[in-house]
């Protein structure tokens, strides 16, 4: 999966979770910015998580502010492109 | 006094049955779980109290818990309770929520409650040690691993009586001025026999309850935890956060364990009828809940409704939804809607309720539909009062108050707010309502607390954050809310300059967000000095809120 790849992934995730449309959202967008709420953002992570068959724990979330951040800890996650 | 009134959470867990057919499963976000047959519970849960005794602490003392994972939690809870030491549950904090800010709140609880240790797990070690550099009383931090290291010394448990506190339940009061509700092992079991007896749940042998609510808070934890344990009831919990991630896992884990009591507030039910997709229902079966709770924040009828008609195909029964209505400082349960009736509600004319009558109207505009929150329990009493604290007749708005062995006996070290909460054994809730044969309608609330998702705001909080924003001051802004489609929603009014508009309203809500985790429904930026204020300067939040909702509150343009 490219980079872009996943943020067009997080922008529809967003976009039906929230029922906003996050489609101009960039990577250098600020979470608390897009108009979305923490349980709306921990579903968001979650289906990301379901979706790409990864798993991010709780913990790494402290701290993470823009959307580039948190692309960062699930594309970590992601099994290396041979 | 019978042998079933000196009854305690301690005693009540010591008659639990033993073997290993009934207890707690904790299930994990990943899927797996942990099995703790009621003996077990109670085994580990005294091998802490040991623990916990030999860390210095004794009967009465304090020991605030921050500690996330149900299980631990949960052990370390009952293992205070039977060591006589008075836990007091502290939410984890939310992952995007600023971390000074939290601290800062730990801190004034740990004040407030005058708490001697802090019990907490490795992970959040980094986040909440900062305590220690504030001023709070507090002596020491434990960290759980570390403690269930510790060799087990010889301990005696102390004995519990019925009016013996058994924990604080910091749920009430602003972040800076915390109030901790004191309930009594008394009232922990006079609520939950009546909650859970015949007029209430009605407990039977082959119930299962499941929840997915957080345990430091009273529908959590009195509801899923104490409750259950005093009634004798398996119970199944998962994390909040699992919820929080996929909210579906709910009604799974109740359809996996066959769970027949459940309870969440009015969202979640919202929630989970909007997630729900056709191919998710196919293999869910539902028959077996007889009792879907709601509470915790106002309910909206066409939310129960979507939901029954959503999971109708599962087995879900219309007649399982039961609104009710509660609060901390009464333990947790007022009243219940009666069980296995459809869900009642009462149609009445929109303006005439400005005025505090409550008369009835056919559904149409200018209509508010109310969710009948049902009746008190045995032993307990209900009224509603004008300002004065006269008795007001039916269908007459006014103040709830509540009496009865439920009744806590106040907040922990405040002997002023406990006065103008509690006179002569009532409790003045700051809710209003009506009474309308015998049942009880909420319609609003005479106090400026801001309820969304089941968690509690305190205005305050919310503008002294946004008092941070550039180009906003303290004291001219306030938040308050308003039901919009019958459901709170948060608004913010500051002053702020025109050309300054667009840009304020993108920050406040940014600011809202990353303290409080909430969206605003709506930022007003209007003219500076335009706010309602006293003479002393201080923003009218009621007024305010009274010239948005008539639209008299003029706002620059966007």
């Amino acid at each position: 999966m490219t980079r872009a790849e996943l943020l067009q992934t997080f922008r529809s995730t967003a976009s039906e979770i929230s029922e906003k449309d996050m489609q101009s959202v960039t990577e250098a967008g600020v979470i608390s910015e897009l108009g979305i709420d923490s349980l709306e953002l921990l579903e968001v992570i979650g289906s990301l998580e379901r979706d790409l068959n990864v798993r991010i724990p709780d913990d790494q979330l402290v701290g993470i502010q823009t959307v580039g951040q948190l692309l960062n800890l699930v594309a970590d996650k992601l099994p290396k492109a041979g | 006094m019978t042998p079933f009134e000196r009854d305690t959470l301690v005693s009540c867990l010591s008659k639990l049955p033993r073997g290993d057919a009934r207890g707690f499963r904790f299930r994990a976000i990943d899927g797996t779980d942990r099995y703790y047959p009621f003996e077990a519970l109670e085994r580990e849960a005294k091998a802490r109290a040991a623990l916990l005794a030999g860390l210095g602490l004794r009967k009465g003392d304090r020991i605030a818990l921050v500690i996330a994972d149900p299980a631990e939690f949960v052990l370390s809870f009952l293992g205070a309770a039977i060591a006589g030491i008075v836990p007091v549950p502290i939410y984890p904090r939310a992952s995007f929520k600023a971390k000074n800010a939290y601290v800062e709140t730990v801190g004034h609880i740990v004040k407030a409650s005058g708490a001697k240790a802090l019990l907490i797990m490795e992970a959040t070690k980094p986040v909440v040690e900062e305590v220690l550099a504030h001023d709070t009383g507090l002596s020491r931090l434990v960290i759980l691993e570390e403690l269930l290291q510790q060799p087990a010394a010889a301990f005696e448990t102390p004995a519990i009586e019925p009016e013996d506190l058994c924990f604080l339940q910091f749920t009430s009061g602003s972040t800076s001025m915390p109030k901790g509700v004191m309930v009594t092992h008394r009232n922990l079991v006079e609520n939950a026999r009546a909650f859970l007896g015949p007029r209430g749940i009605d407990r039977r042998d082959e119930d299962v309850a499941v929840t997915w609510l957080p345990l430091y808070h009273d529908m959590g934890l009195i509801g899923f935890v104490l409750g259950t344990i005093v009634c004798n009831i398996p119970t199944v919990l998962m994390p909040t956060e699992a919820f929080g991630r996929r909210p579906n896992l709910w009604l799974e884990t109740i359809h996996k364990y066959r769970g027949t009591i459940t309870f969440a507030p009015n969202f979640a039910y919202g929630l989970a009828t909007k997630r729900a997709r056709d191919k998710d229902l196919e293999d869910l079966d539902l028959s077996c809940v007889r009792l879907a709770g709601c509470g915790a924040e106002p309910i909206n009828a066409r939310v129960m409704r979507e939901f029954a008609e959503r999971f109708a195909r599962c087995g879900f029964k219309a007649t399982a939804l039961m609104p009710a209505y509660g609060m901390a400082e009464s333990t947790l349960a007022i009243t219940f809607h009666e069980r296995d009736t459809p869900i009642m509600t009462d149609v009445v004319d929109a303006e005439k309720m400005k005025t505090g009558f409550a008369v009835k109207a056919a559904p149409g505009p200018n209509t508010l539909e109310l969710v009948c929150c049902g009746h008190p329990f045995p032993k307990h009493e209900l009224k509603v009062v004008d300002q004065q604290g006269h008795t007001l007749p039916q269908r007459r708005v006014g103040e709830i108050w509540s009496h009865g062995p439920s009744v806590t006996k106040g907040y922990y070290g405040n002997p002023e707010a406990t006065a103008q909460a509690f006179t002569d054994g009532w409790l003045h809730t700051g809710d209003l309502g009506y009474m309308a044969d015998g049942n009880l309608y909420v319609c609003g609330r005479l106090k400026d607390l801001i309820i969304i998702r089941g968690a509690n705001h305190y205005p305050q909080d919310l503008e002294w954050a946004v008092a941070e924003v550039e180009g906003v001051r303290r004291d001219n802004a306030v938040a308050f809310s308003v039901m919009r489609d019958g459901e709170e929603t948060l608004i913010i009014a500051a002053e702020g300059n025109s050309a300054d508009a667009a840009a304020l309203r993108k920050s406040i809500a940014a600011k809202v967000v990353e303290t409080a985790g909430l969206t605003v429904g709506h930022v007003a930026v209007v003219k500076v000095g335009s706010l309602p204020k006293t003479s002393s300067g201080k923003v009218q939040r009621r007024r305010t809120k009274a010239l948005f909702e008539s639209g008299q509150l003029e706002e620059h343009p966007s």
